[in-house]
């Protein structure tokens, strides 16, 4: 349904070109849900803006984003007006400023069926109230008229949620729907989202740097350092025999319930510096096992592991 | 709400009150005074003149008179420097002249500079973007006082389009100039503000939730972005009308339009205090009634501050 | 006024809560403002503009052949005809409206109106931004007074000042001078306030207090380093206001007293007799207000470029 083709994301700022995203290659079937995973500013929140088309104006993009049949890389402003919120719904990072604070509740929902479905103010209204219902919030009828900073943080995610399910849409893109919440509220947004997903078919994109939270809720899992993908693999058998250092990393980084005796680490060292195509492995400055040739050689992505050594030569 | 405002009303009262008390005393402990001249009276005469305005009692004596007339029955007392004539016959002619214009200025500066910025912001780094640079480099070159005179020397002098000064119970004609060489500065800067607001709220989330629902851009600006773009303008221009009023002395001097910038000017060269006075309670009022107003609406429009209120 | 887009900007809240973890007191924070600064072209011009200026007010006597206040008698009657810009009789610039050579007159307005800029300017800048400082470090009772003084302050009409300041003291420049300090107190003051307002609440500030610092070393020693930059820009925006209130007032006429003059005094006088075909007595001055006024423009955007994190 979705294809993200070879995408490359570069930004032109004062300090020079930066490479986010680099030579980026996934698939989403229908009804399918994939995490993409990352440490913060390795790109992947400038994967869901380049879906929807609204990456920053000092974007350069290259590759192809295939839509059911259209690549929406190439597509006009008009033609991704009838593709956003219809068929494909963004939930925000930070749902303290993703809504608008001068508009009531009503009318941020509203206004996306109204316009894309031609609905009267009424049948919106009670389209909004529908959409408040699935995504559980209680007294639908009397918030409807309040406003943003009326709400918890919580509350704002689940109206930010029914707002992208307004249209029922075929794929919503989550980019870190919880990481500005607190841990309670995290977990109650994550099964909102699940049971959303189980109800209404829709696929989801979820894009977080929480391996804990992708483990109970995607299929797939796609691993990106450095705007690059180290490795893409089923969730269960990411977990289970993760196969590149990076990944390795990541999982001895998340804490184990089932054996609290495991030792947490952090990877040493720190993003890598964008601002040149990297030539080599982008992990090998931080990676355990990097030998000499990591050092020179840019591993490309073979069986969904990016990485220049086998796998039974890692510690 | 009401009660905000009415506490709002309440405050004003001692604020004006330490003005009054400040500025009186400040003026009238300034050496000299309206009735020094040249030629000294003799101090019959001089006597006497005191005595009429009552500036023979005590200053705590003439303060109190001054005040309580004001307040029982609005009279702000007889002008020094012009025979015959009171404070409110001085401020009844002028004000409703400055006021006209400077009403006419507000909706240049308005009609003008909002839209200005807003076409900057949208076309940024474009024509219109550089064009705004452009005026605010005018607008710090020619202020009003240098504007005036360049006006006069076009459309005066040179085209003989526009009459060069006075009022003629404010035909249109009379109120160009004075309104153009008073607003322009202040348009150069609501422009800029706006341009500048209006950026910032393109660049916020909740713009890009918008443009994520795929709403057309005309919904986006109008709908989304104006009104929070707008605040900033808002809450300046209360200040700057009152502004505008005031700093209209420069206006009324070099256009001749006999408005109260006029009085103000001639009751400085003669010390006249009680216009002085009077004019400076004047523009008090308006300061904090107008900031009041805007302080109003902006409550009304932003739910957050509304909500504080109540 | 003519700035204030910028200088609301400056005095919001929102702003300083948004610079404040963006502050460093480092010196290498001004060695990068200081290149930023440089490789603005258009502020280097500006600087080298002004510097020009400033040469000319000092200077300029030298290649006068009359002094500011000397009358000629020989074009007295003929100004139109006789009176203006020439070589022959050493009127570089003609002559004003009473035969005094217009020359010298202009250099003696550019120093007036710069000293009066380059004084009152950052005096009533700093005067202020202590103030604020005081104001939003010890809050309450002190901050209430100081907001309400601000707030009559600015309610009263300015003039009132000069005349009643003129009365007591006279109408000399460094009266002048003081008169302007004393109306722009208020200047900065916002500004510096709630920035101090959003420091005082910052670790390093508890940090001293905990040492046993005092307040006042505390304000100087380590507020004032992290607010200097705001006073900076601050200041290359009053100091042109400054300039355009001193020339309003002396059109207005309650300015220097003659036969000094101000760059203002000179407009005006050149703007009442521009009927008469005199221009170059509006022109000269006007083009050195011009001058002026946009090198410190692009002085004052310069070092907003390079000093306001934001703009970066």
């Amino acid at each position: 349904m979705l294809s993200v083709e070879n995408l490359h994301i570069r930004f032109r700022t004062g300090d020079g070109m930066v490479h986010a995203v680099n030579d980026v290659s996934f698939e989403v079937g229908a009804g399918r849900q994939i995490a993409v995973v990352g440490e913060s500013g390795s790109g992947k929140s400038q994967i869901a803006l380049a879906i929807m088309g609204l990456l920053a104006k000092n974007a350069e993009v290259e590759g192809r984003i295939m839509w059911n049949g259209q690549d929406l890389l190439a597509a006009s402003n008009r033609e991704m007006n009838r593709i956003r919120a219809r068929e494909i719904g963004i939930v925000f990072q930070d749902p303290m400023s993703s809504l608008n604070p001068y508009m009531t509740i009503e009318r941020q929902l509203t206004e996306i069926v109204e316009y894309h479905e031609g609905l009267s103010r009424r049948d919106a209204r009670a389209r909004a109230l529908q959409v408040m219902d699935a995504v559980r919030i209680s007294d639908a009828k009397a918030r409807l008229r309040a406003y943003p900073h009326e709400f918890s943080g919580g509350m704002r995610q689940r109206i930010v949620i029914a707002m992208a399910l307004m249209c029922q849409p075929k794929l919503i893109l989550a980019d870190e729907p919880t990481t500005a919440l607190d841990v309670t509220v995290q977990a109650q947004i994550m099964q909102l989202l699940a049971d959303v997903q189980r109800d209404l078919g829709t696929s989801v994109v979820l894009i977080t740097h929480d391996l804990g939270v992708v483990a109970g809720f995607c299929e797939e899992v796609v691993v990106l350092y450095g705007g690059r993908i180290m490795e893409e693999a089923e969730t269960i058998a990411l977990f289970d025999q993760p196969t590149h250092p990076y990944t390795r990393g990541l999982l001895s980084a998340v804490p184990n319930i089932k054996d609290p005796s495991d030792a947490l680490t952090a990877i040493p060292g720190s993003p890598p510096n964008q601002h040149r195509f990297p030539q080599a492995c982008p992990f090998a400055p931080r990676c355990v096992d990097a030998v000499d040739i990591c050092r020179d050689t840019l591993p490309a992505l073979r069986q969904g592991r990016a990485c220049l050594r086998p796998v039974e030569e890692l510690t | 709400m009401l009660n905000y405002t009415l506490r709002r009303l309440l405050m004003v009262v001692p604020t004006l009150l330490i003005l009054v008390i400040f500025a009186f005393y400040l003026m009238r402990l300034a050496p000299g005074g309206p009735f020094t001249s040249e030629r000294p009276l003799p101090p019959a005469v001089m006597a006497n003149v005191l005595e009429r305005y009552g500036m023979d009692e005590p200053l705590h004596v003439q303060l109190w008179t001054y005040v309580s007339n004001i307040v029982c029955c609005f009279d702000f007392g007889p002008s020094f420097s012009q025979k015959d004539r009171s404070v409110n016959d001085v401020i009844a002619q002028g004000f409703p002249v400055t006021l006209t214009y400077g009403f006419w200025s507000a909706v240049f500066v308005l009609l003008l500079g909002v839209p200005l910025g807003i076409i900057a912001a949208l076309r940024h780094n474009g024509f219109w973007d550089y064009t705004m640079t452009g005026l605010a480099i005018f607008s710090q070159i020619f202020p009003n006082f240098v504007l005036a005179p360049l006006l006069v020397l076009l459309f005066t002098l040179s085209w003989g389009l526009l009459p060069g000064g006075g009022w003629n119970g404010g035909q249109w004609q009379y109120i160009v100039m004075p309104a153009i060489a008073l607003g322009t500065s202040y348009m150069a800067s609501v422009a800029r503000l706006t341009r500048g607001s209006m950026l910032e709220v393109l660049g916020s989330p909740y713009i890009r939730t918008a443009r994520a629902k795929g709403l057309p851009e005309r919904t986006i600006i109008l709908r989304h972005a104006l009104k929070p773009a707008l605040l900033p303008t808002l809450t300046y221009m209360g200040p700057v009308f009152v502004y505008m009023i005031t700093g209209s002395v420069f206006v009324d001097v070099f256009f001749s339009t006999g408005g109260i910038g006029q009085d103000f000017i001639n009751g400085a060269y003669s010390r006249d205090y009680a216009i002085l006075l009077g004019l400076a309670i004047l523009y008090a009022v308006l300061t904090f009634v107008l900031t009041l107003m805007v302080d109003l609406l902006y409550a009304w429009i932003d739910p957050k501050v509304r909500a504080g209120l109540s | 006024m003519i700035l204030s887009a910028a200088r609301r900007r400056l005095q919001s809240r929102a702003f300083a809560e948004e610079q404040a973890p963006e502050m460093v007191a480092s010196r290498s924070f001004w060695a990068d403002a200081g290149q930023r600064f440089m490789r603005n072209r258009m502020a280097i011009f500006s600087v080298g503009m002004l510097g020009l200026l400033i040469l000319f007010s000092i200077f300029g006597n030298l290649f006068s052949r009359w002094s500011f206040e000397e009358i000629d008698w020989n074009v007295l009657g003929r100004i139109k005809e006789d009176g203006g810009p020439s070589l022959e009789n050493g009127h570089w610039f003609g002559v004003d409206e009473l035969g005094r050579d217009l020359y010298a007159r202009v250099v003696q307005g550019t120093r007036t109106s710069l000293l009066v800029g380059f004084i009152a300017g950052p005096v009533s800048v700093l005067l202020g931004a202590t103030l604020g400082a005081l104001s939003g470090y010890y809050g309450g009772r002190f901050d209430r007074t100081v907001l309400g003084a601000y707030t009559i302050w600015l309610a009263i009409p300015y003039i009132i000042f000069f005349v009643v300041w003129q009365a007591f003291f006279g109408r000399s420049m460094s009266q002048m001078i003081m008169v302007i300090i004393l109306v722009n107190w208020t200047a900065g003051l916002l500004i510096v306030r709630g920035q101090v307002m959003m420091l005082k609440n910052r670790e390093f500030v508890d940090a001293a207090r905990m040492l046993g610092m005092s307040d006042t070393k505390i304000i100087f020693r380590h507020l004032a380093p992290n607010v200097l930059w705001v006073v900076v820009i601050y200041t290359s925006l009053v100091i042109p206001e400054v300039i355009m209130m001193e020339s309003l007032v002396s059109f207005l006429g309650v300015g220097i007293q003659e036969p000094n003059t101000s760059i203002g005094a000179l407009l005006s006088q050149g703007a009442s007799t521009m009927t008469f075909g005199t221009l170059w007595q509006l022109g000269f001055p006007a083009a050195i207000f011009v001058i002026a006024q946009v090198s410190l423009f692009y002085i004052g955007d310069g070092l907003r470029d390079a000093l306001d994190p934001k703009e970066r």
